[in-house]
């Protein structure tokens, strides 16, 4: 008995249990049978023990060098160091899908354990899809793409791991965007439980925003990490090529993306819900496409995974969502009603509108250029290509008008916004953007693409800037410090500043992206010691080459001195590796020394005996700002995902219906009540009246102090229009950004509010806040907000 | 103290809004958007879209395409056909396939893994006689998931 066997028997049990727990599952909910959904739950749990097994099973193998396990031939060998060997469990293609199979089951398991906040209703269809994907996977693995069969002979050594792959990138990259790829299945199958219940409630769209936060947060990471690796390891001077295996990682990015917009518009408006289920399903198609896509070798790739037999499982598994996914789409139209209807393209929702267009307008031409060979030799029987040019000249256009979306967005209320407040927010970012159209071509930048997405940037990071700078002046009025203020902006409002931080992130990578696209610099030279190369104002000065060997590995490297303005910077040593059996497939060392902004990229093309080398230099300018723009991007995803004390708190209105209790600032109103302003108890003062001034700030500031401020609050949507739902947004985070800025008034009754040409919500309440106005002391300010009863 | 809003009982309970279509700014905005989309995909695929051949299809080529426009020609590299000139930075191989094989020479960086027997992928201009000047070369890489060495 091997390792391997144990692992074989532990993926056939785990089918077997997968399919107890889906056909449980869905008797249970069909039956609303809690001692079958409990079983379900659990037979889910040890679906996760049997591939943590399978898993435990394999990484044994190899680290035990089972060179009897074909798997563990092919992807180690003795001289690999530990840490490989352990990134070899996933580096081909057997134990990837292990490890996505692996993967799924751990998000099920956390699924499983933090199901008590999810609607009971939806668990078990939520279970049972996960599972259902599950029983794909296993039946791949057991199989066509077993990694546990043996070999008849038990070899002394194996192959080894590729080289390209022995890099500390490729211990991160693809994990993380498999993982990526896989945490799609998590909302998709939300939707699925949500489609079959019609359940779309409050809960349910916490629970799908923040499992695709956690998914895009993921696959973020995983883009990042690819970029990082190409750039660091592949030796051409980029870091994205638009090659169809990174096009089919950004796919479901973009409609993940996509839908993390769109759905506050269902959170806030009730409106978009065919849309957002056409999203998160998409993403999760195209995620399978993805993983098709990489397997099946139907697209010529730089990348090109050598073709294997599970090519056909994924189109199969991937035709079989898209039939079910349309099935009950068409089942549950009925109920998708939108609860209220557009009014101004000028509003917030409006701008996610358009920002859900321009997002899968990328996504279309990424897809329909990654497709381009299929579909030209489909009509016209000759295959044709499209290059980074293509994607370039589709893709830049639209990325700019985003990101001039990204920054007029958030300066827009919901619903419709008035021009004077319009403008009156726009006159900062519009004056940085103007001083950057101005500055730049005075500084010598004179091409044409670079000023207008400079310049936009700039727009829109101005925008950014300017929304925190509100934030803290208004809470730094209320006696906070401005470092303390900016702390807790971003602690009391996670979603809405953790947005605003991958906002920024994303322009920053905006201009790096420019920055390195337009104003890359190439030269090679082939130097002998003692030779310079000028290059943008650095000197390389070559010495020579050297040559050194550890075990498996034997290494040449280039020494070179980097000179700027007549002192030496440091030394750099550009190379090649040669690992052991990979003899004809060396790796470069890239050598990439950051000054300011500024990479200088050397790499080794070739090279003569100890005093002769073919050097190639690129001078990347801004690419340290597409690693910084990422970073930030991912600190902001995970902003907006990090759970807090009040949304746990907030979260038991969805599965225990107290709503005596009051949730947040507002108490739930119930039919016929008058609603009066509640100060939630793990609120402080400075909070509530922090909230409410910004709301105030968010407007513009134009009421004049007379007049009183209308805030409006929405419930939040749901399918269940029978249960009330506590008033404020549930999560918490954004208690008044869940409200909605109406207009002053004098007087807010309906009827002015009609006048006004403001349509009467049907649900929700109007409560007059007096603006607070600096002349009112704090106390007086918050005394306006408690009411009579509670003082 | 604010008295709070008393929204009258009938207006609490309005029917749900028939259903209107979107406002015009909103078809607009979006028509715009789309038509650039539109626009933007088809003028950059037919200033792009690069033809895809074997070295065979293009040695049996007959359309005007493959001598007048920029091609992209995948083959295998043949065995004891690489000539590098270290100077020009130039180098010079035989693609070769289903029995057809093209000369090719290429100025610029050769790729870590590019040696005989690989697939490789040219792009550039085939006049119809003499080597073909290729601009890019892309080596496809082995495999990130399988060995090419097979033992």
């Amino acid at each position: 008995m091997y390792f391997s066997d144990l692992g074989t028997i532990a993926l056939i049990l785990a089918l077997g249990f997968a399919i107890y727990t889906v056909v449980v599952g869905i008797l249970g909910a069909t039956r609303a049978s809690a001692p079958l959904v409990t079983s379900a739950r659990r037979s889910a749990l040890v679906v996760t023990f049997f591939l943590l097994t399978a898993s435990a099973s394999l990484i044994i193998s190899f680290l035990i060098h089972d060179f009897g396990v074909s798997y563990v031939q092919q992807e180690s060998n003795l001289a690999m160091p530990w840490y490989f060997i352990l990134s070899a469990f996933y580096g081909g293609q057997e134990g990837s899908l292990l490890y996505w199979a692996l993967m799924l089951s751990i998000f099920s398991a956390i699924f499983v354990f933090t199901s008590r906040r999810v609607h009971t209703a939806l668990v078990p269809y939520v279970v049972a899809t996960l599972m259902a994907i599950e029983i794909f996977f296993l039946i791949v693995l057991i199989t066509a793409s077993n990694p546990f069969v043996r070999l008849p002979v038990t070899p002394a050594d194996g192959i080894g791991l590729n080289p390209l792959l022995m890099d500390p990138g490729m211990l991160v990259h693809p994990p993380m965007l498999l993982m990526g790829y896989m945490s799609f299945s998590v909302p998709f199958a939300f939707a699925v439980a949500a489609m079959i219940t019609g359940k779309l409630d409050s809960g349910w769209l916490r629970s799908i925003r923040r499992w695709t936060l956690a998914a895009w947060s993921i696959q973020t990471t995983g883009l990042l990490l690819g970029a990082w690796w190409a750039y660091h390891v592949l030796g051409w001077g980029g870091y994205w090529g638009w090659d169809p295996v990174e096009n089919a990682a950004l796919l479901p990015w973009l409609t993940a993306t996509a839908f993390l917009h769109s759905t506050m518009v269902q959170e806030r408006r009730g409106m978009l819900k065919v849309w957002n289920l056409g999203l998160v399903i998409a993403s999760f198609a195209l995620s399978i496409f993805g993983t098709f896509e990489v397997r099946s070798g139907i697209i010529s790739s730089v990348h090109s995974f050598a073709y294997s037999a599970v090519g056909p499982y994924f189109l199969a598994f991937l035709a079989i969502i898209i039939v079910f996914s349309i099935g009950l789409f068409l089942f549950s139209l009925p109920r998708l009603h939108p609860e209220q209807e557009f009014d101004s393209v000028i509003s917030r929702e409006g701008v996610f509108l358009l920002n859900n267009l321009l997002l899968l307008g990328v996504a279309f031409a990424t897809f329909w250029g990654t497709i381009f060979p299929l579909i030209s030799a489909t009509l016209r029987r000759q295959t044709m290509t499209v290059g980074p040019p293509f994607y370039d000249h589709v893709n830049g256009p639209l990325f700019i008008i985003l990101i001039l979306a990204m920054g007029v967005g958030p300066l827009l209320a919901w619903r419709r916004t008035s021009s004077r407040v319009l403008w009156r927010n726009l006159a900062v970012p519009a004056i940085a953007a103007a001083a950057c159209a101005i500055v730049l071509p005075l500084a010598g930048i004179s091409d044409i693409w670079a000023n207008i997405g400079f310049a936009v940037c700039s727009f829109t990071a101005g925008a950014i800037v300017y929304e925190f700078w509100r934030g803290m002046r208004v809470r730094h009025s209320h006696g906070e410090p401005y470092f303390l203020a900016f702390n807790m902006l971003i602690a009391r409002y996670r979603r809405r500043y953790g947005g605003y931080l991958v906002h920024l992130g994303l322009v920053l990578l905006a201009i790096g992206v420019i920055g390195s696209n337009l104003f890359q610099i190439e030269r090679d030279a082939v130097l002998t010691p003692g030779q310079q190369l000028n290059i943008a104002g650095y000197q390389l000065i070559y010495l020579g080459n050297i040559g050194y060997q550890t075990p498996g590995v034997n290494t040449v490297t280039a020494q070179l001195q980097i000179w700027r303005d007549g002192s030496l910077q440091r030394y750099i040593y550009p190379g090649r590796q040669f690992y052991l059996h990979f003899d004809n497939q060396p790796t470069s060392m890239i050598s990439v020394t950051t000054f300011g902004l500024t990479d200088v990229y050397v790499f080794l093309d070739n090279w003569q005996g100890a005093s002769s080398a073919t050097i190639r230099v690129f001078i990347n300018p801004l690419v340290p700002l597409v690693w910084l723009g990422g970073l930030l991007m991912l600190i902001g995803g995970i902003t907006c995902w990090w759970p807090d004390r009040r949304s746990r708190a907030g979260s038991r209105f969805i599965t225990d219906p107290d709503l005596s209790r009051p949730s947040a600032i507002y108490r739930p109103v119930a039919e016929g009540n008058i609603p009066t302003p509640s100060i939630a108890p793990n609120k402080t003062d400075a909070d509530t009246v922090g909230a409410l001034s910004e709301a105030a700030t968010q407007s513009g500031d134009t009421c004049p102090p007379d007049r009183v401020l209308c805030v409006k609050s929405f419930a939040p949507t749901g399918g269940a229009a029978n249960v009330p739902t506590p008033l404020a947004d549930p999560d918490g985070t954004d208690s008044v950004g869940a409200s909605e800025i109406l207009r002053c008034a004098q007087d807010d009754s309906a009827e002015q509010r009609r006048s006004l040409g403001i349509p009467v919500p049907q649900t929700g309440c109007c409560v007059s806040i007096p603006r607070p106005s600096p002349q009112r002391s704090e106390a007086e300010r918050v005394s306006i907000l408690r009411p009579a009863g509670e003082e | 103290m604010q008295p709070a809003l008393t929204i009258p009982k009938e207006e609490q309970s309005q029917p749900p809004l028939r259903r209107k279509r979107l406002p015009l700014s909103f078809i607009i905005a979006g028509l715009a958007i789309l038509g650039a989309v539109g626009y933007l995909v088809y003028a950059n695929t037919q200033a792009n879209a690069v033809y895809y051949l074997t070295v065979s299809e293009l040695k049996n080529c007959t359309s005007a395409f493959c001598t007048t426009q920029s091609v992209r020609v995948a083959g295998i590299v043949q065995a004891g056909s690489i000539v590098r000139d270290d100077q020009k930075q130039t180098v010079s191989f035989v693609m070769t396939d289903s029995g057809k094989s093209l000369p090719v020479v290429y100025s610029g960086i050769v790729p870590d893994i590019f040696q005989p027997g690989i697939t490789v992928v040219v792009e550039g201009h085939y006049t119809g006689h003499g080597p073909f000047q290729a601009q890019t070369l892309l080596t496809k890489c082995p495999s990130k998931f399988q060995s090419t060495v097979k033992s």
